[in-house]
């Protein structure tokens, strides 16, 4: 990941170069909150299956240890919400656009969908989640 | 009001209750799940219900902001409000009705496979047919019957679902949600009906040429009425039959039925085609596809395709009509 692939001639300045650099960095960000949903999902789905279908762990263990992965899915999603939240500024500057087009305004735009993506996250993880309590069994 | 416009108005009035009336008399019947005669269909009204409330109060709601900001208010909103509406009324009202949806969908999702009270039935689907055996606490053998269920009121039920070539699905929509029958997969439904009556219940799942003509009665009984219905269903056919019958007795040895269908305490021991035992206490002929009068007994026996495309029965049109109503005398008399 670096800006070598930018075809322009124009050279570019060490700084607009840096700030390009670190922008691909919270590119890559905005889909860590979406991954660990992901990741939960397939947890969730797998190891439940394997308990009701296999009947190869007891019901009660998954559901403890899918507890607790939902929790910790959402504390990283929370983390991850926050930082986003203030790499956005939203709440210091007041702003929820980025028209400028320059390089505060593209990072602040990352933050900003990164944030809408941890938030969408979040709930994903909690509808994934809600069966385990719901129904706590392989009905 | 000058009497053009008078009547302007009550036409669509005639119209919409013309329109609906008969709609309101659809809820009603003896295959609605908006009259529900059991727990399990009634928790399926109240969620229809309520949602179809919802979705009155939401879609007059859209419409009726719709209207007035294009008809009403023409001019443009400020940009607080409408940022307030999108974030209002497609982030956060949707999430909390979908979540709220979600979390009594959930809850209600495990009860079709509530434990039962004792009496557990199997019922398989065939083409385009139902195998029924009746597995009572403790039996050791089913007590076997077709294309009729019978079900204790106020009693919860395990019917145990199964299919023999197809996808079929099991639905009374009176007394319960449907269930999915599978081939070489066994699934579940419980049901506690609580009125006793008669129901119906019909193949939810296209299943071939006759899928619309796979149906069944489902009846709901007074626990002791029940107790002795499946005693009396039990053991062999009846022998005391009358000319007519052992004459039509006859004529089911010679055209060979027997090669498809069980008769118990006779020879015949085939297993193609539905259990005749007791088919003449059944209240319908052919999975619910004809009633059981003489005259139907016959025309299933000589005309058995043209009622049900593609049934693998073969229709006996060669038989006299004398032969025909033997045999119905016959089948009719096995209460
Ligand atoms: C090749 C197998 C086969 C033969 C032979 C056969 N049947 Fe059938 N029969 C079936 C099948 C299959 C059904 C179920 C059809 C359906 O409803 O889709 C059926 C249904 C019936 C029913 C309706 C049962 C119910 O529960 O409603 C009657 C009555 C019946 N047969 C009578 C006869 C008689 C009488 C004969 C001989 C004259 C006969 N069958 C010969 C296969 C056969
Ligand atoms: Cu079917």
């Amino acid at each position: 990941m670096n800006d070598e692939s930018n075809t322009s001639d124009r050279p570019r300045e060490d700084e607009d170069r840096h700030a390009f650099a670190a922008e691909a960095h919270s590119l890559w960000r905005i889909t860590f909150a979406p991954t660990v949903w992901a990741l939960h999902f397939v947890l969730c789905y797998g190891l439940v299956s394997l308990s009701c279908a296999k009947e190869l762990i007891p019901i009660a263990t998954v559901q403890a240890v899918l507890t607790a992965l939902s929790l910790l899915a959402l504390a990283i999603i929370a983390w991850l919400g926050f930082r986003s939240l203030r790499q956005w500024r939203v709440l210091v500057t007041g702003q929820l656009e980025h028209p400028e087009g320059t390089p505060e305004s593209r990072h602040r735009f990352l933050g900003h969908a990164a944030f809408l993506l941890s938030v969408i996250s979040a709930i994903g993880v909690i509808f994934v989640s809600m069966p385990l309590i719901l129904i706590g069994g392989c009905q | 009001m000058p009497r053009s416009k008078a009547r302007a108005a009550a036409r669509p009035k005639a119209l919409s209750a013309a329109l609906t009336l008969p709609l309101l008399a659809g809820c009603e019947g003896a295959q609605s799940a908006l009259a529900p005669a059991g727990e399990d269909a009634a928790v399926l009204a109240t969620l229809f219900w309520v949602m179809l409330s919802g979705a009155v109060v939401l879609f007059l709601a859209m419409n009726g902001l719709f209207f007035y900001l294009t008809r009403i208010r023409v001019q443009a909103q400020s940009e607080t409000v409408a940022r307030w509406l999108i974030v209002g009324g497609g982030i956060v009202l949707p999430f909390v009705v979908i979540s709220a949806l979600l979390v009594w969908g959930l809850s209600i999702l495990p009860d079709h496979r509530q434990a039962g009270d004792g009496l557990r039935i199997r019922v398989t689907g065939e083409q385009w047919w139902w195998r029924v055996e009746y597995w009572p606490e403790g039996a050791t053998e089913p007590v076997i019957s077709a294309n009729e269920i019978r079900l204790p009121a106020g009693q919860r039920t395990e019917l145990i679902l199964d299919s023999a070539h197809v996808i079929h699905s099991f639905w009374i929509p009176a007394l319960g949600g449907k269930m999915d029958m599978f081939p070489g997969r066994e699934t579940f439904l419980s049901l506690r009906p609580t009125q006793p009556g008669t129901y119906r219940g019909q193949c939810a799942e296209f299943c071939g040429a006759s899928h619309a003509w796979m149906a069944f009665e489902a009846h709901v009984m007074a626990p002791e009425a029940f107790d002795d219905w499946l005693a009396a269903q039990a053991g062999p056919a009846q022998t005391a039959l009358s000319d007519a019958a052992r004459r039509g007795a006859g004529i089911f040895t010679r055209e060979g039925c027997g090669a498809c269908h069980t008769i118990r305490g006779t020879e015949h021991i085939g297993v193609v085609g539905p259990d005749l035992t007791r088919v003449g206490s059944r209240t319908t002929l052919g999975a619910g596809r004809l009633g059981v009068s003489l005259d139907a007994y016959r025309a299933w026996i000589t005309h058995t395709g043209d009622l049900k495309p593609e049934v693998e029965m073969p229709a006996y049109d060669h038989l006299s009509e004398a032969e025909a109503t033997d045999l119905a005398q016959y089948l009719r008399g096995l209460e």
